[in-house]
């Protein structure tokens, strides 16, 4: 039987109504802001057109700097999140569900990996602030360093290693998370195959590179999503821990955005800093929702 | 099915009525003259512990003699939480704004409420004051407002039980001083650089006593360039004295520490540096954050930071706060009045939290003798300059501690930032 569109119209209405109000509205009020001379956060009377996007993307050096090779900035540090941060995870989080399977005290070994992910970002952020810190007395790794003789590192006070300090911190927060995940979907896949593989006289190794990870490759695709758009939008380990210092060297996206509209009241620079971000966003989530739909159709 | 609609129609009701609600509140501050109060003053600042303890024995004077209640708020990210709450139509009534830069802002936005139309005679009130204060409150001829504290940031905290250093008088005994100690074990200076200001505030100390107060006033007010030579021998100044040989834990080590923690590096029980250069408020925070058992006078005491030029003089850096009205009504009025009183100058310095510019407040009004005498070079000072990096407008503060942190990293990359740095300020003073 088929029916026509429109008896669905008033069972769809309300939540269209809402995503309306609280998604759409938003959002062009946000492209807007971007491209008008505003006072505050407020609007103002003058419409700039793209001089916001054209200073961000070519004056701005703290967003992007193209002036020496390897470029810099809010938006390069975010790329190198976006690379480092997913891969360090899955990684980790493949590893521990994977030999977690193996060992008897499994479930006490994940609760360990899946603690961090109890605690909230800012958290996360203080505790790695001291282990981090300069001062051997209190910082644990430059302690561990000072026992072997080294000097101690200011982890977050030099510029080749502030961006990749905070990530570490990031990604042993989420690890246990990304492992609880893939460590399901892995109790998911029927022993049967597994052991038919082994009578066929199939190494641990093949088990694990030819059935359990083609086998976990959407669970995979799933949890690096996440994470993509996570990234995308990290604001606040970076908040806690540097304020997008030493000199700008550790701002991301998020941060500029915030710092643009908050402390400096340039609410339509920033509008533009967090169109830019929408338009990141815009692609993964474009292909997760095709995805979603193909496998749609497959099931 | 049912329930769900009339839930989300609900919340959609609600929705819309609080956006009429926030529009209809939205444009209450227009117009001259006071209205009556509420019988209730709601103020906010970014003080917390015992600066918020201290302005609170003031705020309950105030109740007491007036018995107009007030409601106190603390936001450590106070430009954030003024700025949306702005934006929503629900400012507080009265702030203490930490950046003199941000009153000129929010004036020309037509945020804040004038002393004149608030009904107050704002020649009076600026009368208490001297003028290198009442500057900062008037913008455009217009009086928004009173500077409720200030601080002296000229100042070099140093051990008295400390062998190693003496209260010097000019620049180069400081620097003969920190090159004698550079192989001492504990390193002459201690930096809390990631906390950008702290570089701020050594800038503008050497700039003001090598460029004079009247090109420094020019500099942070944008008639005069940031590539100026001036500026470029006043970082390599800094840069002399502030390096990797001089710095506790190098200059990288600087920049992973914030403000407190270079407190910590010579005043902690188990100190690695002999000195540091920051405002009169270290005191406080050193007593009563980093060690308890700390003597003033005895194991913690300033000198004034050192002259460099003779011809130049010591100009005195300093900071302050503003207070200021986002409402317009008898009861804040009143607390503004009361807020530039000599009396509640007298109470909160009693308390040894800050120093008051108002001219009312005498010496025998402070506590102890850090704070005296750091209030005796407030008013004692013969030229006066403003906190520069708080007088930029908008992102230029921030982008300035930015460069300074830069900077010091690599003198050598300090032409390169400051062309940048210039452009940025022509936008933005032009904005």
């Amino acid at each position: 039987m088929r029916e026509s569109g429109l008896q669905a119209v008033p069972f769809l209405a309300p939540a269209l109504i809402l995503a309306f109000f609280f998604l759409i509205v938003p959002v062009l009020w946000t492209v807007a802001l971007s491209v008008n001379r505003t006072r505050g956060l407020n609007f103002g009377d003058e419409w700039i057109g793209f001089d916001n996007y054209e200073r961000l993307l070519t004056r701005d050096s703290r967003f992007l700097d193209r002036d020496e090779f390897p470029w810099s900035g809010a938006l390069i540090n975010n790329i190198r999140w976006l690379i480092v941060y997913p891969a360090l995870c899955l990684l980790l989080g493949l590893v521990t569900a994977v030999l977690a399977t193996r060992v008897r005290y499994e479930a006490v070994f994940k609760a360990i990996i899946f603690v961090p992910m109890a605690i909230s970002a800012t958290a996360v952020g203080v505790i790695w602030l001291l282990v981090y810190s300069p001062d051997p007395e209190i910082g644990v790794l430059n302690a561990v360093i000072g026992s072997v003789g080294g000097d101690p590192v200011s982890w977050l006070g030099r510029n080749d290693t502030v961006n990749y300090a905070i990530i570490l911190a990031y990604v042993w927060a989420s690890t246990g998370f990304v492992m609880v995940v893939l460590s399901a979907a892995l109790k998911g896949i029927s022993q049967e195959v597994i052991e038919a593989a082994r009578t066929d006289g199939a190494t641990e190794w093949d088990i694990f590179r030819r059935i359990q990870l083609p086998l976990l490759s959407l669970p995979i695709a799933v949890v690096a999503v996440w994470m993509i758009i996570n990234v995308i939008k990290v604001f606040d380990i970076v908040y806690i821990m540097t304020k997008g210092g030493p000199g700008g060297a550790s701002r991301v996206i998020a941060y500029s955005y915030y710092v643009e509209t908050f402390e400096n009241g340039l609410g339509g620079y920033g509008a533009a800093v967090a169109v830019v971000m929408l338009l990141l966003i815009l692609p993964v989530m474009i292909w997760q929702i095709r995805r979603f739909r193909s496998e749609a159709v497959v099931s | 099915m049912i329930k769900k609609y009339a839930l989300s129609f609900g919340a959609l009701v609600l929705a819309l009525s609080l956006a009429v609600a926030a529009a209809a509140c939205g444009g209450s501050d227009d117009g001259g003259g006071s209205e009556a109060g509420t019988g209730t003053v709601s103020v906010l600042s970014l003080w917390g512990g015992g600066e918020q303890e201290a302005f609170q024995k003031v705020l309950t004077a105030f109740t007491a003699e007036t018995g107009i209640k007030t409601k106190y708020e603390s936001a450590r990210d106070f430009l954030p939480v003024v700025r949306s709450r702005l934006a929503a139509g629900n400012p507080p009534m009265v702030a203490i704004i930490p950046r003199p830069g941000i009153v000129a802002d929010l004036a020309k936005e037509g945020s804040l409420i004038s002393l004149d139309d608030l009904g107050l005679d704002a020649d009076a009130i600026n009368d208490n004051y001297s003028e290198a204060w009442t500057n900062l409150t008037t913008v455009d001829g217009t009086t928004y407002g009173v500077v409720a504290k200030a601080n002296s940031k000229s100042v070099v905290w140093y051990r008295p039980d400390d062998s190693k250093v003496q209260p010097v008088e000019t620049f180069d005994e400081l620097k003969t001083m920190t090159d004698g100690l550079k192989s001492d074990a504990q390193k002459p200076w201690a930096l809390g650089a990631k906390d950008s200001w702290t570089l701020t505030d050594w800038f503008e100390n050497i700039y003001a006593r090598t460029a004079g107060a009247d090109k420094y006033n020019q500099l942070f007010s944008g008639e005069l360039d940031f590539t100026d030579q001036s500026v470029k021998d006043a970082l390599t100044r800094m840069t002399d004295i502030l390096n990797n040989e001089t710095v506790s834990g190098g200059i990288d080590g600087a920049l992973g520490l914030d403000f407190v923690g270079g407190i910590g590096k010579v005043f902690s029980t188990n100190p690695t540096a002999h000195m540091y250069m920051e405002g009169g408020f270290v005191g406080g925070i050193a007593l009563a954050d980093v060690n308890p058992d700390l003597k003033p006078g005895t194991t913690i005491d300033f000198f004034p930071f050192p002259t460099i030029d003779d011809a130049v003089g010591d100009p005195l850096v300093g900071g302050g706060d503003v207070t200021a009205a986002f409402v317009n009504n008898e009861d804040v009025a009143k607390l503004i009045e009361y807020l530039a009183s000599p009396e509640a100058g007298k109470i909160w310095v009693s308390t040894g939290a800050i120093v008051s510019p108002n001219k009312g407040v005498t010496a025998d009004a402070y506590p102890n003798e850090l704070v005296k005498k750091e209030a005796e070079q407030v008013t004692g000072a013969t030229v006066f300059v403003f906190d520069g990096s708080d007088l930029l407008p908008g992102a230029l503060g921030e982008d300035w501690g930015t460069l300074l942190q830069n900077v010091i990293k690599d003198p050598s990359s300090m032409d390169g930032h400051l062309d940048q740095f210039q452009q940025q300020a022509e936008d933005a003073f032009a904005g």
